[in-house]
């Protein structure tokens, strides 16, 4: 909202206040202030009424013209002009060289295209006044003499502060709101509002019938006047107008605008002559059509309030009126509705209709009731003065003020316990009263009473916030904080992922971070169409950022390739954070994701060469995260990777028997990778774990005795078939390792440590070798164990799995 | 005697020159101290002297032995060394560069959380977390946000469609469900979960339907505090945060608390920072976050008892921390990821 210093000025004495104290006293009452800027004509000195004399085109440049000009100092001087928009003998503006314009220019005596020109002669804008019309302004309409300082035609200087008010304090959406604050961190009184029309109103009945039939407007009221003379507004009013960013229309119109902006009590004004019969507040029929003033014809329904007359429509209630039924300059008798509207219907017709007024915006804010009549009022007193206007009867009212003052008990002592220091009562009385409240003491304390205007003050708590505000929050103590609640810790999610990224930024992989929501494709790509569509969002506001995240590793492989493209020599990324993945009970969950992505070959030429990263590094470190997040490693395994986000053949899906976490690990899709602009594959790895794997706390490890004695080892080959997983030959090598160690001492370890084909094997068949490492807790094991263990395993091998042991 | 020995020791130092391998040096040793080697087949002969010369002899013998044995020794270092050499190449250019990938970074966004959770961990605050997709009632209503308050608007908040169900925020009834909009849900869930007294953080991601440019992200994070205990009051909000930013912002800073209106907390402020150290926005009050006591009705709503406990919380984003903190002049820089913008805060 703007407030122009010299408005605010009619309500509280604001003298040898700078405007630079307002601005600052403003915020720290709860008033941003967002801009502070001058209007009307700045300081200028120099400035003075000139006469064109007389002029002629300049010699060299067709649009110029050598004019000469009288200022009052001697003889005309000669002034070098662009404009067209003058005639001989015109009063116009003049800066004086020496004179720095609104714009920080500063006039020279020069020469233009070889010609001298001893100053300026200015257009309204150059003069700080806002656009006015094309070229010089004229002053001869207002006969100044020449050489009047331009300061002498125009008032002082106003300052006008935008300033943004918080959706509680409907109040300051109006002057008086303003100054009230003003005045009560000021230590000065609010000025009396002097009214000629008296209070008091007669039932509906008189003028006009008044009728109300909807829950939205409980208290409404009318004004009729007759004789009314339409015609534009005197200067100060368009003048508060303009300064407050309004456009003046006439002086009925202006005249309600202006009380708006004085009270921020929105009113409407009909022609008397267009309202048939009766007024009527009600909901939309169904299927009505308003016509509104922007000239939009919206439809209606039961939904939103209207005010109607007895044939149709007139205006949508508290947010715009009606195209047909408005104030014009034929207009002879005037109907003015000052109503309260309830602020939930408002707002949600405003935002119906994609608008928002000066009025709708004040209503959904919740006007203080009282402020109904007393807006009647005043607007009346301004059209009685500015319009000629014969008031017709008292105000008809009907329904009644939706609320009053509220009567708020502080108990002793209230006030400092939530501010945490000593707080005498007077002070806070004293507070409290620069508010315009009224302070009664009772035996448990305050009893504050709150006037309407301040609807949200309704509890002790509230007025502690009055009391900060008025009282400075600077003299609020600095507590020294309590000392920690003991044994809290970090939620283990929290804990995980920090140690995580710690791991990978370790293992060279630079953080990233990427937008939540994804487009359709990247979701079809990681999940399929199908389960794709479980993770749309309702109303995305772009094509881009239609999905949530299923996956990290596509903007990942994005950040590889834009990385890429702009030669920035980045070689591994990762990020951590929540991806959501569709369950096969149909529900979504949240899932902390680990991922992480690298180009398999280096990024940069290096004197000596390495080898490229390969899909078994990422299935390392997807195992190592599993392990941080406290993922049991006996159950899991690897399987293969499907589709999707990977290439066939050359990544593993990491298979979990706790069905704690998922993962995968290997190459990236290739054509995918390389329609991104990725020559070389993409190694990448992912680890997804839902929230409530990390929740519980992590077990302190309980130590355990280990053997001083040395272990034996002993090498099995089995021959399986190629279809054999690895895994699933280690797995049957480990079962009978253990059981050939019985209770006597244990299998410590078993390690393939060969992958062979082809030569003498049978084709489609391969041969894994394993290293079984044994051990005894209290001797060194005998060659007899050892060949007694391996030949068991041999056994089991052959007997068992009935796979060939090469012997 | 004494020459036959003085010849052997010397054809053996000649010999010896040629050693270079370990196969050569045993092969050396086997000619002279092996079964028939050269000082061997002397020492046989011993037994063949007189008594009167056998001392004189040994000694000399003795004598032999003990060169040659330092011989051998020397031989096996030089062969050892060889071998070393052999093992590790020629000797490395200590100034060439290391090919290995050099070590990752964190994003700024991280090592900015991880600074600001640092601080207040130190006052007792622990992290809480909770999850982006909530339902209405954690992310507005317990937070006593009306039904018809702008924020819940779908014009400015992403709603996820009626079929949608979240096993992590199930909804009640016919509530929405929505990408949260402040971590302030994860106050409530807290409040709802735990016994107080409590002092969290919650550092999250959030989410608003807004249109990306230099200061706005359709996701951000932020960091939420809230410290719930008996009698907390506004001199303890004070205390927090003005320990907060001087640890943050260095021991220059300063803090006010500027009266401001939100739904949750009463009463309500923005507080603002004014540092010595911050660029061209040094000097200036700059709006942080935002903070009060909590509101009673969002006490009552999370179900405890106004008249026992109390709490304030605050709420600041981590882009706008980091950004001046860095200096950095475009929100869009976090989420573009390319590494020379990264690679400047690690």
């Amino acid at each position: 909202m703007k407030v122009s210093l010299q408005s605010l000025a009619r309500h509280v004495d604001l003298a040898g206040v700078t405007a630079d104290r307002v601005a600052e006293v403003l915020p720290m009452l709860g008033l941003e202030v967002e801009s502070v800027t001058t209007f009307g004509l700045a300081p200028l000195p120099q400035v003075v009424v000139g006469e064109i004399k007389s002029f002629e085109r300049h010699p060299k440049a067709d649009r110029l013209s050598v004019c000469l000009v009288d200022v009052g100092d001697g003889a005309p001087r000669q002034i070098v002009c662009g404009a067209k928009n003058f005639r001989a003998g015109d009063r116009v503006p003049v800066a004086l060289p020496g004179t720095v314009m609104p714009g920080g220019f500063e006039i020279k005596v020069s020469k233009l295209r070889d010609v001298d020109s001893a100053g300026m002669m200015c257009s309204s804008e150059e003069l700080g006044l806002g656009k006015g019309e094309d070229g010089l302004l004229i002053l001869t309409p207002r006969a100044p003499a020449v050489g009047t300082p331009l300061n002498a035609l125009y008032g002082p200087t106003d300052t006008v502060l935008e300033i943004s008010v918080t959706p509680n304090r409907g109040d300051c959406l109006g002057l008086r709101g303003v100054a009230r604050e003003l005045a009560a961190a000021l230590g000065r009184p609010l000025l009396p509002l002097v009214l000629a029309t008296p209070a008091g109103s007669q039932p509906s009945g008189g003028p006009r019938q008044v009728r109300l039939s909807s829950e939205a407007c409980p208290h409404y009221t009318l004004r009729a006047f007759r004789g009314v003379k339409v015609g534009p507004s005197p200067d100060w009013m368009r003048r508060d107008l303009e300064a407050a960013g309004l456009r003046p229309i006439n002086n009925v119109v202006d005249v309600t605008n202006w009380v708006m902006l004085e009270l921020g009590q929105p009113l409407h004004a009909f022609d008397a002559a267009s309202v048939k019969g009766a007024v009527e507040v009600r909901p939309a029929h169904d299927g009505e059509t308003l016509e509104l003033l922007d000239g939009r014809k919206v439809p209606l329904d039961g939904t939103v309030c209207v005010i109607a007359d007895e044939t149709r429509a007139l205006v949508l209630a508290g947010v715009m009126g009606g195209a047909g039924s408005g104030v014009s300059d034929a207009t002879t008798e005037v109907l003015l509705e000052s109503a309260w509207f309830r602020p939930a219907d408002v707002r949600r017709a405003a935002r119906r209709l994609g608008v928002s007024t000066d009025s709708s915006h004040r209503f959904a804010r919740d006007v203080d009731p009282a402020g109904v009549e007393l807006a009647s009022r005043l607007a009346a007193d301004l059209l009685v003065r500015l319009a000629g206007a014969e008031p017709v009867g008292p105000a008809v009212t009907a329904g009644r003020p939706p609320r009053a003052d509220v009567t708020v008990d502080l108990p002793a002592g209230f006030v400092a316990a939530k501010v945490g220091a000593p707080v005498a009562d007077a002070d806070v009385s004293a507070a409290l009263t620069r508010l315009g409240f009224t302070i009664e003491a009772t035996a448990s304390g305050l009893s504050v009473t709150v006037p309407s205007f301040r609807s949200d003050v309704t509890r002790p708590i509230d007025l502690v916030e009055e009391f900060v505000r008025v009282h400075g929050t600077d003299n609020v103590p600095v507590g020294r904080p309590a000392a920690p609640v003991p044994g809290d810790e970090d939620a283990p999610s929290a804990a995980f992922a920090r140690e995580v990224a710690a791991r990978l930024i370790g293992a060279g992989f630079m953080e990233c971070c990427h937008y939540s929501m994804r487009d359709a494709a990247e979701l079809s790509r990681t999940l399929g169409a199908g389960r794709a569509a479980a993770l749309a969002l309702d109303n995305p506001l772009t094509a881009e950022q239609t999905h949530l995240r299923a996956s990290l590793l596509p903007g990942l492989a994005g950040a590889l390739a834009l990385n890429a493209s702009v030669h920035a020599d980045l070689r591994a990324v990762f990020e951590v954070g929540v991806v959501f993945r569709p369950q096969p009970d149909g529900q979504v969950r949240e899932h902390l994701a680990v991922s992480f992505a690298a180009l398999a070959d280096p990024v940069t030429r290096s004197w000596k060469s390495r080898e490229p990263w390969d899909a078994l590094r990422m299935k390392r470190l997807v195992l190592d995260v599993a392990a941080l997040a406290g993922a049991s490693q006996v159950r899991l395994s690897f399987g293969a990777a499907d589709g999707g986000l990977w290439q066939a053949g050359h990544a593993s899906a990491l298979l979990d028997r706790a069905r704690s976490l998922d993962g995968a690990a290997g190459v990236l899709d290739l054509r995918w990778t390389r329609s991104l602009g990725l020559r070389g594959p993409v190694v990448a790895g992912e680890a997804l774990i839902p929230r409530s794997a990390l929740a519980e706390g992590r077990r302190t490890p309980r130590f355990e005795a280990f053997s001083s004695f040395p272990p034996v080892t002993r090498d099995v080959s089995v021959v399986v078939p190629e279809a054999v997983p690895a895994a699933e030959v280690e797995s049957r090598v480990r079962q009978a390792a253990a059981k050939a160690a019985g209770k006597e001492f244990a299998l410590e370890a078993v390690t393939c440590f060969d992958v062979f084909s082809g030569g003498k094997l049978a084709a489609g068949s391969r041969a894994l070798a394993f290293e079984m490492r044994w051990r005894h807790a209290s001797r060194t094991l005998t060659e007899e164990e050892a060949a007694k263990a391996l030949e068991a395993v041999m056994t089991a091998l052959e007997k068992g799995a009935g796979w060939t042991v090469q012997r | 005697m004494q020459q036959q020995l003085a010849s052997i020791v010397d054809a053996a130092r000649q010999d010896s020159v040629a050693v270079t391998t370990r196969a050569e040096m045993e092969a050396f040793k086997a000619r002279v101290v092996g079964p028939n080697g050269s000082l061997t087949q002397v020492m046989k002969g011993l037994g063949a002297l007189s008594k009167e010369e056998r001392p004189v002899v040994g000694r000399l013998l003795n004598e032999a032995k003990r060169e040659i044995e330092e011989l051998l020794a020397a031989l096996l270092a030089k062969v050892e060394d060889a071998e070393i050499a052999d093992a590790l190449g020629a000797p490395t250019d200590p100034s060439l560069p290391s090919p290995e990938v050099p070590a990752g970074s964190a994003h700024p966004l991280s090592r900015t959380r991880e600074r600001i959770l640092a601080s207040f961990r130190k006052l007792g605050l622990t992290v809480a977390e909770g999850p982006e997709v909530e339902t209405e009632w954690h992310c507005f209503d317990a937070l006593n946000t009306p039904a018809d308050h702008p924020a819940r608007d779908m014009q400015d908040t992403l709603y996820l469609p009626a079929a949608f169900r979240s096993a992590d925020a199930p909804r009640k009834g016919a509530e929405s469900v929505l990408l949260r909009t402040h971590t302030s849900s994860v106050q409530v869930r807290t409040m709802l979960s735990r016994k107080p007294p409590f002092r969290i953080v919650a550092p999250g991601r959030c989410f608003r339907r807004d249109a990306v440019d230099a200061t706005h992200s359709a996701n951000f994070h932020q960091v939420e505090g809230l410290w719930i205990d008996r009698q907390v009051t506004l001199a303890d909000l004070r205390g927090v945060l003005d320990f907060f930013v001087k640890e943050t912002f260095g021991p220059d800073a300063e803090i006010r608390l500027r009266p401001s209106f939100f739904p949750f907390t009463e009463p309500s402020f923005e507080m603002d920072l004014r540092s010595p150290n911050l660029g061209r926005l040094s000097g200036r009050w700059l709006e942080i976050m935002g903070c009060g006591l909590v509101d009673p009705k969002v006490l009552e709503l999370c179900g405890l008892d106004p008249k026992v406990w109390s709490g304030l919380a605050f709420g600041l984003g981590l882009e706008r921390i980091a950004m001046l903190v860095h200096g950095i002049d475009d929100i869009r820089h976090f989420y573009a990821n390319d590494a020379r913008f990264l690679r400047q805060f690690a």
